[in-house]
């Protein structure tokens, strides 16, 4: 079947419009925002952000009696380890995104929205700003769109290089000028999110798949995929593959196909050991459970991981999982906000025994002292960020124990080599 | 209204109660770092975490709105293993400083540890995070980062109560800490309070620094007389030594005390303090500066004036009535009208003097001159020696300036005594003798004696109840509710 999102040709807005672009938001604005809403939920659309959230359902938590203005914001910020389709998105296809932004503020009644870009991505930025205003240019956006009354400015706002950002309340913190630190919910940003105005926050995949659903009709976007995962996902692969890269495929797609038919299989005389299917924060499979599973939210949750960012990070047997461990301890340590007490002080202390074990100065008991730290971070803070390091720190002990204890017993792998066996 | 139940016990609260205020209703106690009554909810330090039934998660009870038909525990072994997480969390990078810390037995890591945790360390083989230590900010404060958990309390603090925003946390994750905003510094009226709301050692008070172990200390009820407003106070002592005043939060005036207010306990003991008399600027003892005062009083005869203060009790303003009285002098004042009210939004008040309500209710017993009058007859020279406390007669230095009246004063320190006083008798401050305030919205403070006074220096009514006896005057007064005769009708 043919690409959702990406195209393979990079699309500016003449050939965009040529190729039937911005025909879905002349049909959405001659619609009532209640039928937008209710057809985004006939698609099955879930966000592409890493939670999965069903997005009609975000759009409809609106308050329908808001007084005052709305907001609608599109998450760029893409930072997990492991991901970059947002990026390749934005540069190939950028019209998607800014006209599935214009219907979802028309169904939402914002009639402001804003792009926070994450500060790194300076050239996607500048690009998205040049395209937006091409299309401001022909009445796509701005005042009056096509005539319709309906009025929508949108911003491109790029962030200032932290990860924490990427969450949705920190991202509005940010936007308004603060240090971003993810705040208390409730309420939820669709109460009271940015400047305290009601606010939808979805990711750039998600809303550059809205005007493929509008032009397409919900129920045909819901046939693709699974029953319960819909659509087409953005896979980023990572990794010793032949051909690493962003790969739009139905969801449900196995990992085998996506590894052996579009990335061509792994890099001549390695063998798989482990993937994270999701972005660095979510539990890693085992070659075993790789093999064996299917690319959706639900087939993956059964294998004890996530779907997550769709950022699948292949990793063969010539690397040590402890080090491996050891550069995420590292990330997520210098990224947690500090505002809660257990991510705060669990990262660096995870990340401290982590540095131990891994030059071979740790002990078994280091092991579990790891597990049970990423317990005590589980579920007890503000924002999902000591998920992010409990869940890999978890799984990757739980699956390959024998590594870490190699490394306890004195047999560690001299930095940046394989371990010894 | 939510009916919310709480460890079995169920309780019926107003909408908008947090699960936390509940359990404090319901005599339930959950433990909290960043969660202040007072300020806004931040829910950082997941110290709080309870479990809610149907929540997938443990909750935070201080953000945590109670709703009708929730059952929480807050005893579950999910919650009491969370507890112990959280407190080896902010425990393993906090300094083992506690035998040098001010903040040691009355510090919430300690307390906690003592009833929450008692885990053995696990955190041995690692460097802790180092950061600055003893760093002076502002004129009543020291920080030490090391120590702080960052709960923000003093950020909110800050940015919430004073508005004046000094304070933020720099940085991020364990790396992060609380700072001066660039270019600031610590200085408003109120930084004391960060010592208080600060649930460890990490701001301490630059004053009560190394001064006193907390739990050598004895707590006295007292009232602020720094101004009108009359802040409840309380005043740490031990062994005769005044060390600090802390608020007593109360719901009529403060839930605050101001640093400026928190000081007045400094003149008790500081260097100036008076012990004897003074005849012009030489010390003698307090008979014959009596004997002295005395005299002069029987030259001026009927041109004696005497002034109230309204930095004095109700009772020590109705003893000078009643020597007023007799004397058999027209020439006396009770009458100052201030304006008041709360100047700067929180709790300085536009009146300087603690009582001038009190000193009313003597001026609507006995009468008497209006300030204005009563400084214009010493301007005029009508009033030729004028008996008044000392901090009373700088409201009438002009007056007095002009006509060279002759001021027999009573101060407590020499700083007070105005310029020129011929005579000056000293008596024993509020901490250390009884009195009766009223602040400026009519709330009476009866404050008790909490410390003695130095050697030989007596009540202010017993002063005046000798001086009287040495001009002729017999008031017979044994005690300061004695001097309440003076607030009887005539």
């Amino acid at each position: 079947m043919d690409n959702i999102l990406l195209k393979d040709k990079v699309c500016d807005l003449p050939g965009y419009f040529a190729a039937g672009g911005y025909k879905p938001l002349k049909k959405a604005l001659g619609l009532k925002p209640a039928d937008i809403i209710e057809e985004v939920k006939k698609s099955g659309l879930r966000g592409r952000g890493g939670a999965g959230f069903p997005t009609g359902l975000k759009w409809s938590f609106i308050p329908k009696d808001a007084k005052g203005p709305r907001y609608l914001v599109c998450n760029a910020d893409e930072g997990e380890p492991g991901t970059f389709k947002d990026r390749e998105l934005i540069l190939k296809n950028p019209h998607a995104l800014i006209e599935g932004m214009a219907i979802a503020a028309y169904a939402i009644g914002a009639e402001t929205g804003y792009i926070y870009i994450r500060g790194e991505f300076a050239a996607e930025g500048a690009l998205l700003e040049r395209e937006i205003f091409s299309a401001r240019a022909k009445g796509f956006i701005g005042a009056n769109i096509l005539g319709s009354g309906f009025n929508f400015e949108l911003h491109v706002h790029r962030g200032a290089g932290a990860y924490i950002c990427g969450e949705e309340t920190a991202l509005l913190d940010s936007l308004e000028g603060f240090k971003g630190q993810p705040r208390l919910k409730p309420p939820f940003p669709a109460v009271k999110g940015l400047f305290a105005s009601p606010t939808v926050i979805n990711n750039v995949e998600t809303l550059a798949a809205v005007p493929a659903i509008i032009a397409g009709g919900g129920e045909w976007y819901a046939a693709i995929g699974t029953p319960k995962s819909t659509g087409t996902k953005l896979f980023c692969v990572s990794g010793p593959v032949n051909k690493p890269g962003v790969y739009e495929l139905p969801l449900g797609v196995t990992f085998r196909d996506l590894l052996e038919q579009s990335c061509g299989g792994l890099k001549e005389g390695k063998r798989l050991k482990a993937v994270i299917p999701g972005g660095s924060s979510t539990p890693v499979l085992t070659a075993e459970e790789a093999w064996a599973v299917k690319l959706d939210y639900e087939a993956l949750a059964t294998a004890g991981s996530m779907l997550g960012s769709g950022g699948v990070i292949v990793i063969d047997e010539g690397q040590c999982m402890v080090k491996l461990l050891q550069v995420l301890a590292r990330f997520y340590h210098h990224e947690s906000c500090g505002q809660c007490t257990p991510c705060r002080e669990g990262c660096g202390w995870i990340e401290k025994i982590l540095n131990r074990l891994e030059c071979g100065r740790g002990t078994r008991k280091d092991i579990d002292t790891l597990v049970s730290i990423a317990e005590g971070m589980t579920g007890r803070t503000i924002c999902p960020l000591a998920d992010a390091m409990a869940m890999p720190v978890i799984s990757f002990v739980k699956k390959f124990r024998a590594e870490f204890e190699a490394h306890a017993a004195g047999k560690y792998c001299p930095p940046d080599a394989p371990v010894k066996r | 209204m939510p009916k919310i139940t709480i460890d079995g016990k169920t309780l019926e609260v107003a909408k908008g109660t947090s699960v936390l205020e509940a359990a404090q209703l319901l005599g339930v106690y959950i433990p909290r770092y960043c969660y202040h009554p007072k300020l806004s909810v931040s829910g950082n330090c997941r110290m709080c975490l309870v479990e809610v039934e149907k929540a997938p998660k443990l909750l935070t009870a201080c953000s945590t709105e109670a709703a009708d038909g929730m059952v929480v525990r807050t005893d579950s072994d999910k919650v009491k293993t969370a507890r112990r997480d959280v407190l080896e969390f902010l425990l393993i990078n906090h300094p083992l400083d506690c035998p040098i810390c001010d903040q040691a037995g009355e510090c919430g890591l300690q307390d906690y540890y003592m009833d929450y945790s008692r885990a053995k360390s696990r955190f041995a083989a690692e460097d802790k995070v180092r950061r600055q230590k003893r760093r002076v900010l502002g004129p009543h404060l020291v920080l030490d980062n090391e120590r702080c958990i960052l709960c923000t309390r003093c950020v909110r603090f800050c940015s919430e109560v004073t508005k004046t925003s000094e304070l933020d946390v720099m940085e991020r994750a364990d790396h992060s800490y609380i700072d001066l905003k660039e270019g600031r510094s610590l200085d408003n009226n109120y930084t004391l309070n960060i010592a208080d709301i600060c649930p460890v050692g990490a701001w301490t008070s630059r004053d009560f620094r190394f001064k006193s172990r907390v739990w050598f200390l004895k707590k006295a009820p007292v009232a602020c007389l720094g101004c009108a407003t009359g802040c409840l106070a309380e005043a740490h002592h031990n062994e005769n030594v005044i060390y600090r005043l802390l608020p007593r939060p109360n719901a009529e005036t403060n839930t605050w005390l101001c640093d400026r207010g928190r000081m007045t306990y400094k003149a008790v003991q500081a260097g100036d303090r008076l012990a004897k008399g003074v005849i012009k600027n030489g010390l003698i003892d307090l008979e014959p500066a009596l004997r002295e005062a005395a005299t002069r009083i029987d030259e001026a005869k009927a041109a004696v004036g005497v002034l109230g203060s309204p930095w004095l009790s109700v009772e020590d303003n109705a003893a000078l009535a009643l020597l007023a009285a007799g004397m058999k002098t027209a020439n006396f004042c009770f009458d100052f009208k201030f304006e008041t009210g709360i100047a700067d939004g929180i709790l300085v008040n536009k009146d300087p003097s603690p009582n001038a309500a009190g000193a009313a209710r003597v001026k609507a017993v006995r009468g008497g001159l209006e300030l204005q009058a009563f400084a214009a007859k010493v301007a005029s020279g009508e009033i030729k020696t004028v008996l008044a406390e000392a901090r009373a007669a700088g409201l009438i230095k002009d007056a007095l300036k002009t006509s060279g009246a002759r001021l027999i004063t009573f101060a407590t320190n020499k700083g007070d005594i105005p310029a020129g006083a011929y005579a000056t008798l000293p008596y024993a401050s509020y901490f250390e003798t009884a009195g009766t305030f009223v602040n400026y919205q009519g709330f009476e403070r009866r404050l008790e004696p909490v410390v003695a006074a130095p050697e030989g220096v007596k009540p202010f009514w017993a002063v005046v109840n000798k001086l009287g006896a040495y001009s002729g005057v017999l008031l017979r007064l044994d005690s300061a509710d004695d001097a309440m005769r003076g607030l009887e009708k005539k």
